[in-house]
């Protein structure tokens, strides 16, 4: 069946010769565009986060379908194990129970009194909506990023940027997603800061990941107390995307320098975790650059914003009543506060 | 067979297409290779190997036709998106895995399984370094330190994935 003529020798070379500078210069334009690739996203992020939320919807599903059984038979060895060792365990929680009560009746006259204080201050406390609970369905923890996929996505309103925590503490926040999907940067990636508050000293600090099971504690202020083994870290609050109290982690090691938390919650025994929406809404950035980059502005909002910018010229997150007393007599004292600086509203239940 | 396409008889025709389906099975088996890596196991540091360049490194010792440089690019591009990565981080560095080991077999020849094991230790250590620096340059500073348990993972992963691919390769030469 063989029609066309045997090839000669030299043509033959000439073709492979062909073939050969084709083959180098497609892996030069290859390596090359690889390279813009990375340029591209050193400058700019969130670049391609619509392939990447189409890449997280194709992948969980199929992880989660995987993940089912196991956690079946899980739940099925979790129930066997509880019969094993009841009664033991019965007096320890029945001693613990004990304890647990008297506590309990100091802790309700705080949090009466905490409450009436705060009503005499008139603190608005934004509620931390919950946005979906999720099963986790994937990770990248074998990798230089530590994330996890969850099986929730925009269908859902997920969005990235909001906390996402487990019973025991927090997990880390949304920073991509798909459509049923999304991806979850944990408490421990490289990328990871949570500022947090030593519930012992009220010290602020941040808790940034290191790639590794604990949590470096960075950037501590206020007086040099040292910190001790067992001491807690919540969330503070600020920054906005993690509402304040959320248990974060404990210190082990308070020699180290930075001293190093393990963290409360660990996504390896978790098969769901709650998605809340942001403590407080992201205030507008002043420059629609940056802002244009991330979401889609309404031409409304981009309005305000470059109205608010010009007649001061003072810095967006100066507070309103010095930018007021400060301005000149000619600038009229702005009826409307710019966006970043009126009182947050509570974000929707 | 180099007859017309319309001269096969329809036997022939399905060998045709199913040679062109074979040609595709490296770089399909590296896909799953590495969305394999998306497996939902928290372990305390990086202990999954990495697949992906496992697969390509394996392929292209194998079979380096069938695992050209543009094919790890596509590879390396799907592993960005897929780990959560800056996209071309696996992008430049597994078709520059690939080229290389194209280079070093033109130039050296190929070598017994312990010669290939100790230079994919090389290559994998090697990976890791420059990946730790291309993600640092993307923005993405960490230590190195939990990268080199990274290093031991995938190399103690070689010899299983060098067996699925022999024997996929095997099945599939005499399933045709």
């Amino acid at each position: 069946m063989d029609w066309t003529p045997q090839s000669r020798r030299s043509s033959n070379a000439r073709r492979e010769q062909n073939l050969a500078l084709i083959s180098a210069v497609v892996s030069g334009v290859v390596i090359t565009v690889a390279l813009v690739l990375l340029f591209l996203s050193r400058a700019d992020p969130v670049l391609g986060a619509r392939a990447r939320g189409t890449a997280l919807d194709i992948v969980t599903p199929i992880w989660s379908g995987i993940r089912a059984p196991f956690d079946w038979l899980g739940e099925v060895g979790g129930a066997v194990g509880a019969y094993i060792g009841t009664v033991p365990r019965n007096h320890e929680l029945t001693a613990e129970l004990a304890v647990a009560h008297r506590e309990l009746e100091t802790q309700a006259r705080v949090i009466a009194e905490n409450t009436a204080l705060k009503r005499l201050l008139k603190v608005v406390e934004p509620r931390a909506g919950l946005v979906a609970v999720a099963r986790i369905a994937g990770s990248s923890t074998g990798s230089y990023a530590r994330t996890a996929m969850v099986s929730a996505g925009r269908d859902d309103g997920v969005v990235p940027g909001q906390p996402v925590r487990a019973d025991a503490g927090l997990i880390g926040r949304t920073v991509e997603t798909g459509n049923h999907a999304a991806r979850i940067l944990l408490l421990t990636d490289p990328n990871s800061r949570v500022p947090v508050t030593i519930v012992r000293t009220g010290q602020p600090a941040l808790a940034v990941g290191a790639n590794g099971r604990l949590l470096e504690i960075r950037d501590r202020l206020g007086a040099d107390a040292a910190l001790q083994v067992g001491d807690r870290l919540v969330t503070s609050g600020s920054g906005g995307v993690y509402g304040p109290q959320i248990p974060v982690a404990v210190i082990v090691d308070a020699r180290a320098e930075p001293p190093l938390a393990e963290p409360y919650a660990n996504p390896a025994g978790l098969s769901h975790v709650a998605i809340f929406a942001p403590y407080l809404p992201v205030p507008e950035i002043a420059d629609p650059g940056i802002a244009a980059n991330a979401v889609p502005v309404p031409r409304e909002a981009g309005r305000r914003t470059a109205k608010a910018r010009k007649p001061a010229g003072t810095p967006a997150l100066a507070p309103a009543s010095r930018g007021a007393a400060t301005a000149p007599a000619s600038t009229p004292p702005a009826a409307v506060p710019p966006a970043a600086l009126r009182p947050a509203t509570a974000p929707t239940p | 067979m180099n007859a017309p396409y319309r001269l096969l008889s329809p036997t022939d025709r399905v060998h045709f297409w199913s040679a062109f389906a074979r040609r595709g099975i490296p770089g399909a088996l590296t896909l799953l290779l590495t969305a394999l890596m998306t497996m939902p196991l928290f372990a305390s540091f990086p202990l999954m190997p990495h697949f992906a360049l496992l697969g390509v490194f394996v392929w292209a010792t194998l079979q380096s036709e069938l695992m050209p440089p543009w094919l790890a690019f596509l590879i390396g591009l799907a592993a960005d998106l897929l780990l959560g990565l800056p996209l071309g981080v696996n992008a430049t560095l597994l078709p520059m895995v690939a080229i290389f080991v194209r280079i070093f077999q033109a130039t050296y020849g190929r070598h017994r399984y312990g010669f290939d094991w100790a230079l994919a230790a090389l290559v994998i250590l090697a990976f890791e370094a420059m990946g730790w620096q291309l993600l640092a340059f993307a923005g993405t500073h960490g230590p190195f330190a939990p990268l080199l348990i990274q290093v031991l993972t995938t190399i103690l992963a070689y010899p299983a994935v060098v067996w699925l691919c022999a024997r996929l390769q095997r099945g599939i030469a005499e399933a045709l």
